[in-house]
Parts: structure tokens; sequence; C-alpha cells
């Protein structure tokens, strides 16, 4: 087991910078999970670490050693790749067992910690199998089982559900963090799907573009996004954001979308121009409750029944957009008007030139 | 789904090509079995005499013939299978300087006809009194071969999954464990396809070893057929048995591996 360190890493494809100067600190034991959206950089950050990219400038550290220039056979990581990469020709059991053999532990090793694997992961009636015989949700679980067996400082993963089904991607999520739990060892985990994320993370990391944007455990993430971009993509449904302009009166702030005038009430000093952004859970249809902002006279644009709740988009003045969430089944046509208020202290609001965060009203 | 039209004319076709296919075999096998002196061509002979083998083996001294055919054969696609998987593993899954040069340098032996070759390299190999022995009809067929089987197998390479190379690697598996314990068993379809494509044209090989061998007993089987022809220019019966006799290897050879052959030409073009 050990701690992981990014300092200052770099990987730029000739002018391409796909990691810009990342710095993040693992600790030892951690469940880290990398997200961002596809060419966000995560997955060659995740290579850099296990030598399969090198380093343009910086370092990475395993524990206190730097492994900028050892191959990936000695860093004592393993890997679930995204496509799995069983070896077709091999069964499971050889599967499992080849790096063990590589590493020339005795058969009796290898034999006992192959048969725990399988074990944990319900694979033992499978060692006999070829993977061409096996489900996908069977190969994961193999894939899965020859990193364990190899008891490595590190387990990085890519995008290892990616390729199953929902409900199987819902159960594998729950079991890929009990049996870190259970081993205790670091992990480094992938993924554009900001749902696994948020369920399975010690912390996230989400990455733009080669930039570390914010890092934190999960419910700080959703609770204070750093900024826009973090807002928008953490959250599902995810975050209305809306241009808006603010006028001060005296000791008193008012949003302005297009026609209309929000009274804030006397908050912190803003800026003339802002980004606004609103989760679905913070809107709610208008009872003139002094809790909420508003009233916004909106139009529907569609409506997503989801049983418990009924989300729908609604586009309001000043050609802003919310999602107002109506609990139990609400039956509003696309087209007509719905009237809604936002709760007090929870309108996030941001630099509309730089996109920080400036806290919430 | 196809309609029926569509079928008939599908099955047409085939049986047009096949029958064009077919047609000099057939007739080849035919003769052989006919009694000497009778022309049959696609007609069923009055009688079969299989003695024409015999007697070809025998005269034609194809024992002789096909041994050398053999040695060399064999001694051409073993080597030059093993460094075509080593040359194209490097082209295509290593990064190194003057790859793509060294790759096209390759590519040259490709397309250099051996009409062009022929005569400077019996000088050369003359100046090394190599000319007349096997090695005359080895080292430049292990070339030549090495040219098509670096090219055949860099395309494996390239197209096997990135991530198999990755896991081996991280599973602690060195460049040449990763070859031969994860790649190779991988790509035995591929392997074997080439291996039986160069066995077809080292086996069929007449202007090298025309060339290079003057003693009849390193005469390969193309060659000593025709020495055999030029001997029995009457006697058809006799030299469509000839002919059997040297094609039938190559024949039992691809019969044999034929399931990996189509499953190597296929791989690439179909997503597994």
């Amino acid at each position: 087991m050990a701690s992981v360190t990014y300092d200052r890493a770099t990987r730029a494809f000739g002018s391409t910078v796909a990691v810009s100067e990342l710095s993040l600190e693992i600790a030892d034991g951690e469940f880290m999970v990398l997200v961002g959206p596809s060419g966000s950089g995560k997955t060659t950050a995740l290579r850099l670490l296990a030598g399969l990219e090198p380093l343009t400038a910086g370092h990475v550290r395993i524990g206190e050693r730097v492994v900028d220039d050892v191959a990936p056979r000695e860093r004592d990581i393993a890997m679930v790749f995204q496509d799995y990469a069983l070896y077709p020709q091999m069964s499971v059991r050889q599967n499992l067992a080849f790096g063990l053999r590589i590493r020339k532990l005795s058969r009796a090793e290898i034999d006992r910690r192959v048969e725990r694997a399988a074990e944990m992961l319900g694979i033992g009636p499978l060692l006999e199998r070829k993977p061409r015989q096996l489900s996908g949700g069977q190969r994961q679980r193999v894939a899965l089982g020859r990193a364990l067996v190899r008891d490595p400082q590190v387990f990085l993963m890519d995008e290892p559900l990616s390729n199953l089904d929902a409900q199987l991607r819902a159960q594998t999520r729950g079991e890929i963090r009990r049996l870190q739990r259970e081993v205790g060892t670091t992990t480094v985990y992938v993924t554009h799907d900001q749902v696994e994320a948020m369920t399975m993370g010690d912390r996230i990391a989400i990455l733009r573009d080669g930039l570390l944007e914010q890092v934190g455990a999960p419910d700080d993430v959703y609770a204070e996004p750093a900024n826009t971009f973090v807002a928008g993509f953490i959250g599902s449904p995810a975050m209305g954001l809306t241009r808006a302009g603010v006028e001060r009166n005296g000791g008193a702030s008012r949003l302005v979308l297009g026609d209309l005038r929000l009274e804030l009430g006397d908050v912190r000093e803003l800026p003339a121009e802002v980004v606004v952004g609103v989760r679905p859970e913070h809107t709610r249809p208008w009872d003139g409750d002094g809790g909420l902002i508003g009233p916004i006279d909106g139009r529907v644009e569609f409506t997503e029944s989801l049983g418990r709740e009924t989300l729908v988009g609604v586009a309001a003045p000043g050609d802003s957009r919310f999602v107002v969430a109506i609990d139990g089944l609400a039956h509003l046509e696309p087209g007509s008007s719905l009237r809604f208020g936002l709760r007090r202290g929870w309108l996030y609001v941001f630099d509309a030139a730089d996109e920080r965060a400036l806290g919430r009203v | 789904m196809i309609g029926r039209g569509e079928q008939a004319l599908n099955y047409a076709i085939l049986l047009l090509f096949s029958v064009i296919a077919l047609y000099p075999i057939v007739g080849i096998v035919l003769t052989a079995l006919a009694p000497p002196g009778e022309l049959v061509g696609f007609g069923i002979p009055s009688s079969l005499h299989l003695e024409n083998f015999s007697n070809a083996w025998d005269e034609g001294h194809f024992s002789t013939y096909l041994r050398s055919s053999v040695i060399v054969a064999v001694a051409v696609v073993s080597a030059s299978t093993v460094l075509s998987i080593l040359a194209g593993y490097a082209f295509g899954t290593m990064r190194f300087r003057g790859a793509t040069a060294g790759f096209y340098v390759f590519l040259l032996g490709l397309m250099v006809p051996q009409e062009a070759l022929v005569v400077p390299l019996y000088f050369d190999l003359r100046r090394l009194e190599l000319t007349d022995t096997y090695w005359a009809l080895i080292l430049p067929q292990v070339a030549l071969s090495v040219a098509f089987g670096t090219f055949w197998m860099r395309a494996f390479f390239l197209a096997t999954p990135r991530s198999l190379l990755e896991a081996a690697r991280i599973d602690g598996a060195s460049s040449w464990t990763t070859l031969w314990r994860v790649l190779v068993p991988f790509g035995r379809p591929a392997i074997l396809t080439m291996m039986v494509l160069v066995f077809m044209w080292t086996w069929n090989e007449f202007l090298l070893a025309l060339v290079m061998v003057s003693s009849e007993n390193l005469r390969t089987a193309p060659l000593g057929l025709a020495f055999f022809q030029g001997q029995h220019t009457s006697d058809l019966s006799l030299l469509a048995a000839g002919a059997v006799i040297v094609a039938t290897p190559v024949v039992l050879v691809y019969v044999f591996l034929q399931r990996h052959f189509i499953r190597g030409m296929l791989s690439g073009a179909v997503k597994g």
C-alpha cells in the first residue's frame, strides 16, 4: 500500500497538452476518482501513473519513490482496462496466475492467491474457462481478479464498468467499493460518469482539457463547486446555469433576467455580470413562500417523469433556462406556463468573466 | 436476407469460377491416371493406371527432388517466420528512431522483382562459394520472405488490442515474454497463414533454383519437374503424374491448415 503523488505532471503530444501541470496527492488506501468528459486528460493521467505514457515534465511518486523512469512492471501496480484485456488463449486461472508466475512465486502461493481472489469475486466455477466463454460481467470480474491477486501498491482502473449494462454497472459499483475497502489498496479510478464518481470516490478530481478543476469529497464538490464547469458537470440532473446582470440599490442587490428583476435582499457585493446556477432540488412551484426568490414565469419546454418527482425544463425571461423539480407526477404540456421560485440561499453565483464561484445567495 | 433469384445468381457465378479454376487441375489428374500415350484431357480415361505415379516417382528421381524441396521449404519457412515475427513486433508495437525508414526498406524487398535480383545475386553467392549448395536457395528466399512476413506481421501487431500488450507489461512481462507467451499464441491464425503462403511460394520457386544449383541431388521439385518434362515430352501421362506429385504437398499443407488460413485472411477485416 502506498500514497500516490502527481507533482506538476505534464504530458504533451506535440502541441496538444493532454495533462497540464497536474498536482494531486492521493492518500494511502484512498479511493480517488478522476472524472471528466472525453478529452479531459483523465485516462492520460492514469497512464502516466501506470508508466504507459512518458511524462513530458513533472514527477509522479508512488509512496516515497519517484517512478518517472520506472518501467510499468517495476511499479508494483495493477490495472483494470476498459476492454478487460484478458489473455484470450489462457483460461481464467492462467489469466489470474500469469503475473504471479512471471514474478516467480511458488506454485502453492499462486494457487492460494488465485483461489482466494476467485472466492472473493465468486468466479470459482469459471476458473477453467476461456475468456470467450464468459459473459461481459464475468470477464469484468476476472479482470478485477487479475488485479486483486497481484496484491499491488496501487490499483488503476480505466472505466472498468463502461461495457456493462446499467443494472450490472450499479451492482458492480458497490462491489468494487466493497472489495477496495476490504483490501485497503490505494485506488485510482477513471470514469466519465459523474454518478460513478459521486458514489464510489472517497474524493473525486474533476478534469477538463488537461487541467484539474477541483478536487474534494463528492458531497463537498456537489455542495461547493469551484466553477461553472464543475457545477454543470457534477450532479444529475445537471445544475441549470444562466447569465444574469446584477443591479445594486443601496444595500440590496437585484438579479436581472431580461425584463425580470429578482430581489436578493442584502447580500455580499457581486460583479455586474454573473452566472447563476440552480440545482433542480432548489426550485419549487411558486407558493408565495418567503423562502423563495421569485416569482419567475416560464414556459414549459419538456418534462421528465421519474416517478418520485417530475423534472420540468422551463424557459424563463432573459433567455434563461431552469429545471424545476415537482414532487410526484405532474402533467404539464410543453408550451404551458409555470410559475416558480428559487430557494433563497441556494443560488450559486459565479463570476461571468472567469467562471469562478463567488458563493451562494 | 437475399432473394431467391439473387441466391441462384450467386451460385451460378461461384460455379462458373469453380469450373474455370478446377478444369486444368481435373484435366491433369485424369491425364495422370490414363494409359500411357492416351490423351484424355477432361474425358474419363479408358482404364486407370495408378502405376503412372510409381513410374514417374522412380524415373523422375522425385524422392531426391522432394527431399531437397522439403529441406529448403522447412528451413525458409522456419527462419523467415521467426524473423518476421520479431521484425513485425518491433515495427508494430515499438517506437524507435528510424522505424519508418526501416520499414520502407523492408517494403522495398517486396517491390523489387526477383528477376532483377537473380543475376547479381548469383555472382555474389558464387564469390562466397555458396552456389550449388542449399544455402544458395535458402538464404535469398528467407530474405524475400522476411520482407513479406514483416509487412504481414506488422499489420497483425498493429491490429492487436493495445491493452493486451499493456496488461502484460503491467503484469510484469518483458517484451520478449509478452511476445511469445501472449501475442504469438493470440496471433496463431495470422502466423499460420503467413507460414502457408511462404511455404507455397518457396515450394513453387523455380527461377532461383534454376540459376543457383546445378547438381541433381540439390534440385527442388519444380526444377526436377522441368528436367523431367524435357526427357519425357511424349509421355503425357507420366508428366501429369509428376506434376501431381510435385503439387500434392502444397495442397496437403493448405487443406491441413485451411481453417486457420481463412481466419488469418479475415482477421483485421472483420472485428472478432
